[in-house]
């Protein structure tokens, strides 16, 4: 606001507006106006409990005024148009005051103040007010502290800080409304944290650090309006670090240690290969392994040394190295496909047994198109005979290396064939319901194909009834498809199941294709040549329903989109490729009856793998 | 069969009006109490004195804004100011004891006048505003706001002294609301005279006035409740 200039004086007018009542823009405006002109002044008008004033004044300098009683104090109250200047009712010279009781302050009354001399007045525009706006209230008093809470790392904590309101303000009967800044420091600090200004007798102080001193002190000021009162008194608080539990840490210790420890051990032994103790605390993971091949081999692709294993070596079934393999490693245990007994299983003579029921001992009858849960966990394990094959497996597996059909399929080796186009070439191949011809349990492997393919030669034909050709028919697709991982990975999402070649011995009603292990195997490429029986196994359906005939042929087809169409070649079966067990998935024959299972997709070629186990393949002979 | 449904269908329709009728009447009482709790009463009676407490403290932290930025974009000169407001016509305690001493009814009257006194004045005073653009746009809304305040206070004291009048606390003396002296000051054309200025001062004491009053009734007729 602005000062009104006496104008027996010349000075800079600055014209400072104080929006903060944090200081006391009033008095210190008028402290820099009124100093240079040492005219006597008020200094303040201030009212406690809006009940009552004072208001004090400065002498100046000019004149010699500072004895009492040469300057009086005039007011006048403008609470009626014919108002008059009057005298201070009391008069407190030691402070230069003049004080305004209860009886003589109107609040919401303009009240002008000025000084008069001998002949002089000093009046001050600024020197009026209203008493509401005046009104500085007491601090509270009877500051207190309490903990609240200690955060759980121990470093910081809470406080309730509560107090009661001034005594001089009368707030009980609501005539004054007042609100609280509570303002903090740590002890030797220089500035002071200031929380918000709220209406409560309590205020909580939070992320207070442990071990550190403050100081809070707090202020009040009336509700809406701008000028605050002093600071209260400062109280001082510290909460120290709270011992915390030795049990604690010996515990932590203790722990810390034996975890080390045990740390140690394993890492000594992990160094120092000990080869017991190795087994026991890092059992070996259970993987098929053929005795004499690596599987490294596979991984790589190197087809040449697995022909020539495949092949006998020099004629020894087994090439000399092969042996030396895994002969560091003593804990391997090989899968070893061991005969079954029809009634129990006999460790010695398995194979004979399988050799039996390919031969046309009528057995278990079809079991529906179940996949059988293949030995997964069988790999690696110790006992040596394949007391956890199922019959059907073994016998299927074995089957799956007989020799197939010969020259039917040469025709179409090249010519994809249309489904219906192929059915009646499948049909000429079908020799009739479920006879086989006497076949050679054992067929050699004559050539293994770049594309994977394991050709085996040819021994006598199965005959194989044709069921639901629909399957089978793809296999006569004679292009190579080698979406070998494609075809896994679609049909891994469709069936998880295994295919096996099945060779089905002649006059058995041999179901294997009930018990066949599926594959989503993707079609191999076509074996050239002629003579190789390669039956393709047919993805098997789960439900048992599935199975139109019951004594179908039992030929397993594969369920691929493609279908390959092999060339009858003897002696050899194409090697399709590896699945996840290392076992070998070989072509299927070319011209298969369709399984007892519906296939799921009867429209797609089915894949032309089979599948065999390596040990089956071990114990092949040229 | 539509013989049985005859004597049937006004028997109804009684019971629904009674049910409904019934509703009516004890919903006209307003109150969630029922009469036997004179306790549950008088909370309600604290209830809506500090709801219009609050109203009466936020309406003059407003007007205090406004002067204030009146005071700091316009600086009016000291001469401009007459410092006469038109409300000065109404009799108010100017004290803490006179405000103690003066009697309940009065009181609320006094409250009443003063914010009746006030609704025209703002309005315009709001109006001129807007027209002119005198203010910023957040003051300008700072003006609708008062003066839609003022309109709803006043409701919110009636409503108050219509509960204390049924709670038997005030004698019913208020009937004359509309007295001489609020409508005077209402229709005085002093009010049209006030500059800007002086308006938003006069108002901003009135408003403080209203605030100590209402507190001041309030910690006389329900001190319990929070004083």
């Amino acid at each position: 606001s602005f000062a009104h200039i006496p104008s027996t004086s010349c000075m800079l007018i600055s014209v400072r507006i104080c929006r903060d009542g944090g200081g006391k823009p009033y008095s210190e405006s008028k402290i820099l106006l009124h100093a240079s002109t040492l005219e006597p002044h008020f200094t303040d008008c201030i009212s406690r409990d809006q009940v009552t004033f004072r208001c004090w004044w400065s002498p100046g300098r000019l004149h010699n005024l500072s004895s009492p009683g040469t300057l009086s104090v005039f007011y006048l109250k403008k609470d009626s148009p014919t108002s008059e200047w009057k005298e201070c009712p009391e008069y407190i010279h030691e402070n230069r005051e003049c004080f305004f009781d209860a009886n003589h302050t109107s609040i919401w009354t303009p009240y002008c103040v000025q000084l008069r001399g001998q002949n002089i007045t000093y009046f001050n525009e600024d020197d009026c007010f209203t008493v509401e706006n005046i009104v500085r209230p007491d601090p509270p008093v009877s500051l207190n502290w309490t903990l609240l809470n200690i955060s759980p790392s121990g470093l910081s904590y809470d406080v309730l800080v509560n107090w009661e309101p001034p005594p001089s303000a009368d707030v009980s009967v609501g005539w004054m409304r007042i609100e609280y800044e509570v303002q903090y420091r740590e002890r030797n600090a220089t500035n002071w944290e200031t929380l918000e200004k709220q209406p409560h007798t309590q205020q909580t102080i939070y992320g207070l650090q442990i071990g550190k001193e403050y100081e809070v002190h707090i202020r009040s000021r009336m509700q809406a309006f701008v000028k605050f009162g002093e600071f209260s008194d400062s109280i001082f608080f510290e909460v120290t670090e709270i011992p915390s539990n030795d049990s604690t840490v010996p515990f932590t210790l203790v722990l810390t240690f034996g975890i080390v420890g045990v740390l140690m051990v394993a890492m000594l032994i992990v160094i120092s290969r000990q080869q017991r103790l190795m087994m026991i605390l890092l059992p070996p993971v259970p993987t098929p392994k053929i005795k004499g091949i690596d599987s490294e081999l596979l991984k790589k692709g190197k087809l040449e040394e697995l022909n020539f294993i495949l092949n006998g070596g020099g004629g020894d079934g087994l090439p000399a190295y092969a042996t030396d393999f895994y002969q560091e490693e003593p804990w391997v245990e090989f899968i070893e496909v061991d005969e079954e007994d029809v009634e129990g299983e006999d460790k010695e003579d398995n194979y004979n047994s399988d050799t039996q029921k390919l031969l046309g001992l009528p057995h278990r009858t079809t079991e529906g198109c179940s996949t059988i849960s293949y030995p997964d966990d069988d790999s690696g394990q110790a006992s040596s005979d394949n007391t956890n094959l199922p019959a059907h497996d073994s016998q299927m597996l074995i089957a799956s290396l007989l020799p197939g059909q010969p020259e039917d399929n040469e025709d179409t080796v090249d010519t994809p064939a249309s489904e219906t186009g192929e059915r009646p070439l499948i049909q000429t191949q079908i020799r009739g319901p479920q006879t086989w011809v006497n076949t050679d349990l054992y067929a050699q492997v004559s050539n293994v194909m770049p594309s994977g393919g394991v050709v085996l030669s040819p021994g006598q034909q199965p005959k194989i009834q044709d069921n639901t050709s629909s399957s089978e028919s793809k296999t006569q697709k004679g292009e190579k498809k080698n979406e070998d991982k494609e075809g896994i990975e679609e049909q891994t999402k469709n069936e998880p199941r295994f295919q096996m070649l099945v060779v089905i011995p002649e006059g058995s009603e041999y179901s294997a294709e009930s018990d066949a292990i599926q594959t989503s195997t993707p079609p191999s490429s076509p074996v050239p040549g002629s003579g190789y029986q390669t039956i393709q196994p047919q993805p098997m359906e789960t439900k048992p329903a599935a199975m139109p005939d019951t004594n179908q042929s039992p030929y397993i087809l594969p369920e691929s989109p493609q279908s390959q169409l092999f060339a009858p070649v003897a002696d050899y079966t194409v090697v399709q490729e590896l699945d996840t067990h290392h076992s070998l998935l070989l072509n299927p024959p070319p011209s298969q009856s369709p399984s007892l299972c519906q296939p799921q997709h009867p429209l797609k070629a089915p894949m032309p793998v089979g599948y065999v186990t390596p040990d089956l393949l071990g114990n092949l002979t040229p | 069969q539509p013989g049985r449904l005859a004597p049937i269908s006004p028997l109804f329709v009684a019971l629904v009006c009674l049910a409904f009728c019934s509703r009516l009447s004890r919903m006209k009482a307003a109150s969630i109490c029922t009469n036997s709790q004179t306790g549950c009463h008088f909370l309600s009676l604290a209830n809506l004195f500090d709801r219009v407490i609050h109203h009466s403290a936020r309406m003059h932290g407003i007007s205090n804004d406004l002067h204030s930025e009146f005071e700091l974009y316009f600086l009016p000169s000291k001469n401009r100011v007459s410092r006469n407001c038109h409300t000065s016509t109404i009799l108010t305690p100017n004290g803490k004891e006179n405000a103690q001493r003066i009697a309940r009814e009065e009181l609320t009257e006094v409250i009443l006048k003063l914010l009746l006194a006030w609704r025209d004045p703002l309005w315009h005073f709001h109006q001129n505003m807007a027209r002119h653009h005198k203010f910023n746009n957040l003051s300008s809304n700072k003006s609708l706001e008062m003066s839609e305040m003022v309109h709803e206070l006043r409701k919110g004291v009636q409503k108050v002294a219509e509960k204390m009048q049924m709670l038997g606390i005030i004698s019913n003396s208020l009937g004359t609301l509309g007295s001489r002296e609020a409508l005077l000051a209402s229709d005085s054309p002093e009010w049209r005279l006030m500059n800007d200025y002086n308006l938003l001062y006069c108002f901003r004491r009135d408003s403080n006035k209203i605030q100590n009053y209402l507190k001041i009734l309030k910690c006389r007729i329900v001190p319990e409740h929070g004083c």
